[in-house]
C-alpha cells in the first residue's frame, strides 16, 4: 500500500505506465494532429475517435471534428459524447452542422486540411489498403470484406491520413494487397501519387497494437518507426508478412503524459473503449 | 379550352398509397434503391411479395435482410457492415463468397457520382476518388479516362438509374411533399433524384397547411407515393422519433450469422417467419415486436 501511495504521489491516478496499447496508439495519433485541422472520423474506429478528442481537448480548440456527417467543435464541453453513429440524433445534437454523404463531396477544396484514418483487412509495404476482400477471384472471394466505404475518395483527396489497424499479423501485413480500395503509395517512389495526379498527401503513419510505421521519403516503403513498450522488433517483424525497414535503434513509442491520460480517461474515452 | 365546369370538378391528385399497393411497383430484376434510415416496412412488404433478382443500391443490415430472403442478384453498395455484430454483414458475406450474388464494387464518392449522372440525364460523370485502386479492375463499368480539358486521369462513372427508390422520412403531406427531421437521410436525396419513381414511407402524414408553414424544410417535393409507416424504420433509427433497437438487430445478426456459418438456417427461417412473412401488414409487424419494446426506443 505504501508503495502504491508513493507512486500515486508522483504521477497521480493517471500513471503513464498503466496506459493500454490502444491508449498509446491514440496518444501517438493525437500528437500528430494540429490545431485548425479538420478531422474526419468514420464508424467503428475507437482509437481514431479518442485520438481526435484528446487532440481537441489538449491542444486543438480550433479543430473541426466530423463524426460521419456531424461537424462539431466541442472545445467548450467537458466531455464529448461518444457517438455510436454520426447520423444518430444523439450525436448530431452536439454538431454545428450536418451533411448527408452525397453533399459532402460538393466541396473538396479544403480537404487538404482534412485528416482521417483508414482501416483495412490488408495493408502492403507501400501503404495501400484493402477493404474489398481476400482471394484471387473477385467473384469468389475467400473472405468478403465490408466494402470501401468512402476511403477511396478520402485517400485520394485529404491532406494526409493514417492507417490504423486493430491487429498486426502476417495475414494483415502482406507483400501485395489482393485488392486495393485506398491508394497509398502505389508501387513506391516519391512520385507515386503525383504521377497519377492525386492531390492528397497520402498515408503518413501506420499505427497498430505493436508499433508505429512510417514511409521512407524516397522509396515510400514502410519502415518501423517505433515499437510500443514491451514489444520487441523481432515480434513486429515476425508478425509482418514482408521485410520492414528497421533502423539500427528503434525507440519505444512515447507514453501519454499524465495530463494526456487524464483527458483520455475522464473526457475523451469515459466509456473506456481503449482499456478493454 | 377547359370549361369552367371541368376546372371546378378537377381535384388535386393525392399520393398516399397502401403499403401492399406500393410494393407492387417493385418487380423481378429491377434496380431498387433503399435509403438510410432504412424503409423497413416497405422492405418487409417487398420480401413478402417474393420479388427476385433485384439489383439493390443500399447498405448495411437492411440490404443484408433482402439478401437473406433471397431477393437479391446484385448489390451496388459502398459498405455492408454488420452493425455491432461484426465487420461484415453475415448474409452479404456468405452470398458474395459463394458467388450467389454479384457485387458491383463501388465506394461512396463513386456511387454518389453515378447517381448524380442519372439525375442529370448524363451517361456518366467523372470522379477522381479511386484513381489507382482496384475498383476499375473489379468493376469494368468504371472506366479510367483521360479528361479532354486538362489531361488528368479520372474515373468515368456510368449513370446509376434505379427503377424505384424507397426512403423513410419523418412527415409528408398527401401530395408527397416530404420533410425530414434533422436533415435528409444519408444518400436519400441522391437516390430520389436518380430514380424513375420514389416511394417515401413516413412516420406521420401531416396537412398541406403544415408543409406550407415552412416550405424551406421540404426536402423532397412530389414523392410519387407516400406510405403511412409509424415506426416504419424499426429496428433502425428514425431521427426525431426513435433510436436503433440494438437488441433486435442483434437477434437478426445472430440468426443470419448462424445460417451463414453452417448449413443450419432454422434460426434465420424462424426470424423471417415471425417478423417478415407472418405479419401481413406493417401493423401486424409492430404487434409482433410489441409495444413495450417499441416505446422503450422513444427516448434519447
Amino acid at each position: 500500500m505504501a508503495n502504491d501511495n508513493a507512486a500515486e504521489g508522483q504521477s497521480g491516478p493517471f500513471d503513464p505506465t498503466t496506459a493500454s496499447r490502444q491508449e498509446i496508439m491514440a496518444t501517438f495519433l493525437a500528437n500528430d494532429l494540429e490545431d485548425g485541422e479538420i478531422l474526419q472520423i468514420g464508424a467503428a474506429m475507437p482509437v481514431g475517435e479518442v485520438a481526435v478528442r484528446l487532440a481537441h481537448f489538449s491542444h486543438g480548440p480550433n479543430m473541426e471534428l466530423i463524426f460521419i456527417g456531424a461537424r462539431m467543435n466541442a472545445a467548450h464541453l467537458d466531455v464529448l459524447p461518444t457517438p455510436e453513429f454520426g447520423w444518430d440524433r444523439r450525436t448530431v445534437r452536439w454538431a454545428e452542422s450536418y451533411s448527408d454523404t452525397g453533399h459532402r463531396f460538393d466541396r473538396v477544396k479544403d480537404w487538404h486540411r482534412r485528416v482521417f484514418f483508414v482501416g483495412g483487412v490488408q495493408v502492403d509495404p507501400y501503404g495501400n489498403t484493402n477493404l474489398i476482400g481476400v482471394g484471387d477471384d473477385h467473384r469468389r472471394l475467400r473472405f468478403r470484406g465490408p466494402g470501401s466505404v468512402g476511403t477511396s475518395t478520402l485517400a485520394t483527396l485529404v491532406g494526409r491520413y493514417h492507417i490504423v489497424l486493430n491487429s498486426h499479423t502476417a495475414r494483415t501485413f502482406v507483400p501485395r494487397c489482393d485488392f486495393v480500395s485506398a491508394y497509398g503509395w502505389g508501387q513506391g517512389g516519391a512520385d507515386a501519387r503525383t504521377k497519377l495526379g492525386l492531390p492528397g498527401g497520402g498515408p503518413k503513419y501506420c499505427v497498430t497494437p505493436l508499433g508505429v510505421m512510417d514511409f521512407a521519403p524516397d522509396t515510400k516503403r514502410m519502415r518501423l518507426r517505433s515499437r510500443h513498450p514491451g514489444v520487441s522488433v523481432e515480434e513486429i517483424q515476425a508478425n509482418t508478412g514482408f521485410d520492414l525497414d528497421v533502423g539500427r535503434e528503434v525507440p519505444t513509442t512515447p507514453l501519454p503524459t499524465p495530463a494526456q491520460l487524464e483527458i483520455i480517461r475522464t473526457r475523451a474515452d469515459r466509456r473506456g473503449a481503449l482499456r478493454h | 379550352m377547359n370549361t369552367g365546369a371541368h376546372v371546378s370538378s378537377a381535384t388535386r391528385h393525392e399520393n398516399i398509397v397502401e403499403e401492399a399497393d406500393a410494393a407492387t411497383w417493385v418487380s423481378d430484376g429491377m434496380i431498387l434503391a433503399i435509403g438510410d434510415p432504412a424503409p423497413m416496412a416497405m422492405i418487409r412488404q417487398i420480401i413478402r411479395r417474393g420479388v427476385k433478382e433485384l439489383t439493390v443500391v443500399g447498405s448495411g443490415l437492411a440490404l443484408d435482410l433482402l439478401i437473406a430472403a433471397g431477393c437479391v442478384r446484385r448489390t451496388m453498395a459502398y459498405y455492408v457492415g454488420g452493425g455491432s455484430g461484426g465487420a461484415v454483414a453475415p448474409s452479404f458475406r456468405r452470398a458474395a463468397e459463394q458467388g450467389e450474388i454479384e457485387v458491383w464494387e463501388c465506394e461512396e464518392g463513386i456511387l454518389t457520382t453515378g447517381l448524380r449522372a442519372a439525375a442529370q440525364g448524363l451517361p456518366f460523370l467523372p470522379w477522381r476518388g479511386g484513381v489507382g485502386t482496384s475498383l476499375p479492375e473489379v468493376n469494368p463499368d468504371l472506366k479510367v479516362i483521360v479528361d479532354p480539358i486538362k489531361g488528368q486521369t479520372l474515373i468515368a462513372v456510368p449513370a446509376i438509374e434505379p427503377d424505384v427508390a424507397i426512403l423513410h422520412a419523418a412527415v409528408s403531406d398527401a401530395y408527397g411533399n416530404v420533410q425530414h427531421c434533422g436533415g435528409p437521410g444519408w444518400l436519400d436525396l441522391f437516390l430520389q433524384r436518380a430514380a424513375d419513381r420514389t416511394i417515401v414511407q413516413v412516420e406521420k402524414i401531416i396537412s398541406n397547411e403544415e408543409i406550407r408553414a415552412n416550405p424551406w424544410a421540404t426536402t423532397i417535393a412530389r414523392a410519387d407515393a407516400v406510405v403511412r409507416a409509424p415506426y416504419g424504420a424499426h429496428p433502425f433509427y428514425s431521427r426525431g422519433y426513435y433510436v436503433q433497437d440494438r437488441a433486435f438487430t442483434r437477434l437478426y445478426v445472430e440468426a443470419a450469422s448462424a445460417a451463414a456459418s453452417s448449413e443450419d438456417r432454422s434460426l434465420l427461417d424462424h426470424f423471417l417467419a415471425r417478423y417478415v412473412y407472418e405479419p401481413q401488414t406493417h401493423g401486424d409487424y409492430l404487434e409482433a415486436v410489441g409495444v413495450k419494446q417499441l416505446i422503450a426506443l422513444y427516448e434519447y
